[in-house]
């Protein structure tokens, strides 16, 4: 049996450094066989958990993006039609009865396994990721509830294929849309916020090592005052570690006016916030305590 | 409600017995769930003990926020509840009022009356275009491109199509695995070709219009919204609510415009009184509750100025806004830079709001098309 406390190490040897909910989360995920809903603004963090407990567990990901118009073809599984008529074709002439035709072609050979039904019967303990599952239309959502309480998927033409083994399922949103109750009593629920300034930090320094102790905090500070301001797309720690990462390549020490204006573009990806973002550039180095050196 | 209960897992029964009335969706699974947890953690630590309940029995945002401080409450009761146990076997403490919700109420009715009154008027300037001014001041001969606007739009929504496919008998692409089935019994020689198309969107809107006397500015344009929208879409219901709420469907599916404000002008004698959006709501749900689903849109075309009941509103709008798809407030307003949704209705009904915006002017009506 897992420990409450190995799951928070795993997670932070594995370079994710979380909180204690989140963490009591993913155990009891693990541990009750629930699937863990996962919500909150885009990039903080809400896919890398699936990535980094595949990582921990030492097994695969399997991953369903979703989308709108989504649906059991793509997301359970789909007959290999090619493969099936040229069977067809072959045994054209032996004098097989139909019936017995149609038994030999809707077999396991046939069948291709899109993501849901691969990680049921995956042939070890996989981490299944159902990446902005808000983002796929209520049709689709009726159909995970089979596989997710269940775990479970029905094939008209073989029968029910039950799991081997149960995955951790980490279903993530945005919260473009309402979820359903039905999916959301099968989850537990997690919501992932912004982080304060310490978690920031420590994260900055973790994914960039290399870089210049002053500039990372320089960068948290100002990350922590760019989410204040009220933008169209407020950046997320994605946006951070991609923009330490650029500034520690470029090998620089510290942050002042000219490099936020000429590195702004890895932050801010939407032209009325660079804008806005320009004009109270000055207040926002005050407020940060970063100067340009005059 | 919160009575002494001797072990750890009656109290957890209980607990989310209490949580139940605080209106969490919390069922028997999720009480064997916390069960179930108790064996995993380290339940003697008061914090891993809340971070695991909070896990398990919490569906959404909100009740992570509020379920701190439910827990607090509830032991702190309980423990209270202990002390009294001496004296009394089963003692039943009432839960302290939720303050919470009054004073927000109480806090949003002294914000609309600070503004009540500083309502911005429209200014005019002949430089700009159709598509930047507002409607309160188009005149006549212009509407006609409004008009092809507001159609242009409906249009596009009316043939907006899913990514899912259905049958149809019309060649168009074939449908492998339809056709494979069915000529599966005469040995898999393809006689019968099944073919497939696009599934049109089934998007159903409902309409709720303002005509109370705030809106009355912005009359003409209102009309002509509604007119055009119902003409253009099929799937649609319109109606119009001041004090109460009323539906006009079957006047504006009229051929002629002119013969339907004539019919309309008879039935809603002029616009004006004061709003009721609340009660408006709340008749709306009670008497077409039925219609909304979860593929409707439910726009609804308001200053947000309410003279009724907020709480009716917040209600009514939840209610809604459970139901339906998306709710679409278009505020007349909104299109002033200063403006702020800072009137008590709009601010009770903003939780509930997935696109909040302008709908004064041309351009703030192609913008709407996104949304849809």
């Amino acid at each position: 049996m897992t420990e409450l406390n190995d799951i928070k190490n795993l997670l932070q040897v594995h370079g994710y450094i979380t909180e204690d909910n989140v963490a009591m989360s993913v155990f009891l995920s693990l541990e009750l066989n629930k699937p863990l809903l996962v919500e909150g603004p885009a990039g903080v963090g809400k896919t890398e958990i699936a990535k980094v407990m595949a990582h921990a567990l030492k097994t695969d990901l399997i991953r369903l993006q979703c989308y709108e118009g989504l649906d059991t073809t793509h997301a359970i599984y789909e007959w290999n039609y090619q493969r099936q008529l040229l069977h067809l074709k072959m045994v054209e002439h032996n004098g097989q009865p139909v019936e017995e035709k149609e038994k030999t072609i809707f077999n396991d050979s046939f069948l291709m396994k899109r993501p849901l039904l691969q990680a049921i019967t995956y042939h070890k303990r996989p981490v299944l990721l159902i990446d902005e599952i808000d983002r796929s239309d209520e049709e689709f959502e009726s159909f995970l509830l089979e596989v997710l309480s269940d775990w479970q998927v029905t094939v008209p033409e073989i029968g029910t294929i039950k799991a081997t083994h149960i995955p951790l399922v980490i279903l993530t949103g945005n919260r473009t849309r309402e979820l359903s109750e039905a999916l959301r009593r099968r989850c537990l629920y997690l919501y992932i916020d912004y982080p304060g300034f310490e978690k920031e930090w420590m994260i900055v320094k973790n994914k960039v090592p290399g870089i210049d102790s002053k500039l990372a905090e320089q960068i948290t500070h100002f990350m922590q005052q760019l989410r204040v301001i009220k933008l169209e797309k407020t950046p997320g720690i994605a946006e951070t570690i991609d923009w330490a990462m650029a500034l520690s390549a470029l090998h620089i020490d510290h942050l002042d006016k000219n490099i936020i204006e000429q590195t702004l573009g890895v932050v801010i990806k939407d032209w009325r916030d660079t804008r806005q973002v320009q004009l109270s550039l000055s207040e926002l180095m005050e407020k940060t305590g970063v100067y340009s050196r005059l | 409600m919160i009575s002494r209960q001797t072990s750890l897992s009656k109290n957890i029964v209980q607990f989310c017995r209490f949580l139940r009335l605080k209106g969490f969706t919390v069922a028997i699974d999720e009480e064997a769930l916390s069960l179930q947890a108790l064996q995993l953690i380290d339940y003697s630590s008061n914090k891993t003990f809340l971070l695991a309940l909070k896990a398990i029995l919490c569906r959404s945002e909100a009740h992570l926020n509020e379920f701190n401080n439910l827990f607090e409450e509830y032991w702190k009761e309980l423990e209270k509840a202990t002390d009294a146990k001496e004296k009394k076997e089963t003692n039943q403490r009432p839960i302290p009022p939720q303050q919470a919700t009054a004073f927000k109420s109480l806090k949003a009715w002294l914000h609309g009356n600070k503004n009540s009154e500083t309502e911005e008027t429209a200014t005019y300037s002949p430089q700009e275009s159709l598509s930047q001014r507002d409607f309160s001041l188009v005149p006549e001969d212009e509407l006609e491109e409004l008009m092809q606007n507001i159609k242009a739009l409906a249009k596009r929504l009316a043939a907006k199509t899913n990514r899912r496919h259905e049958t149809t008998h019309t060649m168009k692409e074939p449908d492998l695995r339809k056709t494979l089935r069915k000529n599966l019994r005469r040995g898999g020689e393809l006689l019968e070709i099944i073919h497939q198309r696009p599934k049109r969107n089934r998007v159903k809107l409902i309409l709720l219009c303002d005509v109370s006397k705030s809106m009355e500015l912005y009359s003409s344009f209102l009309l002509q919204f509604m007119y055009a929208f119902q003409q253009v879409y099929a799937r649609m219901e319109t109606f119009i609510f001041s004090t109460t709420i009323r539906r006009i469907t079957p006047f504006l599916k009229k051929q002629n415009f002119r013969e339907a404000m004539q019919l309309l002008g008879g039935e809603n004698s002029g616009l004006s009184g004061g709003t009721k959006i609340g009660e408006s709501l709340h008749t709306f749900l009670e008497e077409y509750g039925k219609l909304i689903d979860k593929k409707t849109i439910v726009i609804i075309l308001s200053d947000g100025w309410d003279t009724g009941n907020i709480t009716k509103m917040e209600k009514s709008m939840e209610s809604i806004h459970r139901k339906a798809k998306r709710i679409i407030w278009l505020n007349p307003l909104a299109g002033y830079a200063t403006y702020r949704p800072e009137t008590a209705g709009m601010l009770a009904a903003m939780p509930f709001i997935s696109v909040f915006a302008a709908g004064h002017n041309a351009e703030s009506l192609k913008r709407l098309g996104k949304w849809l």
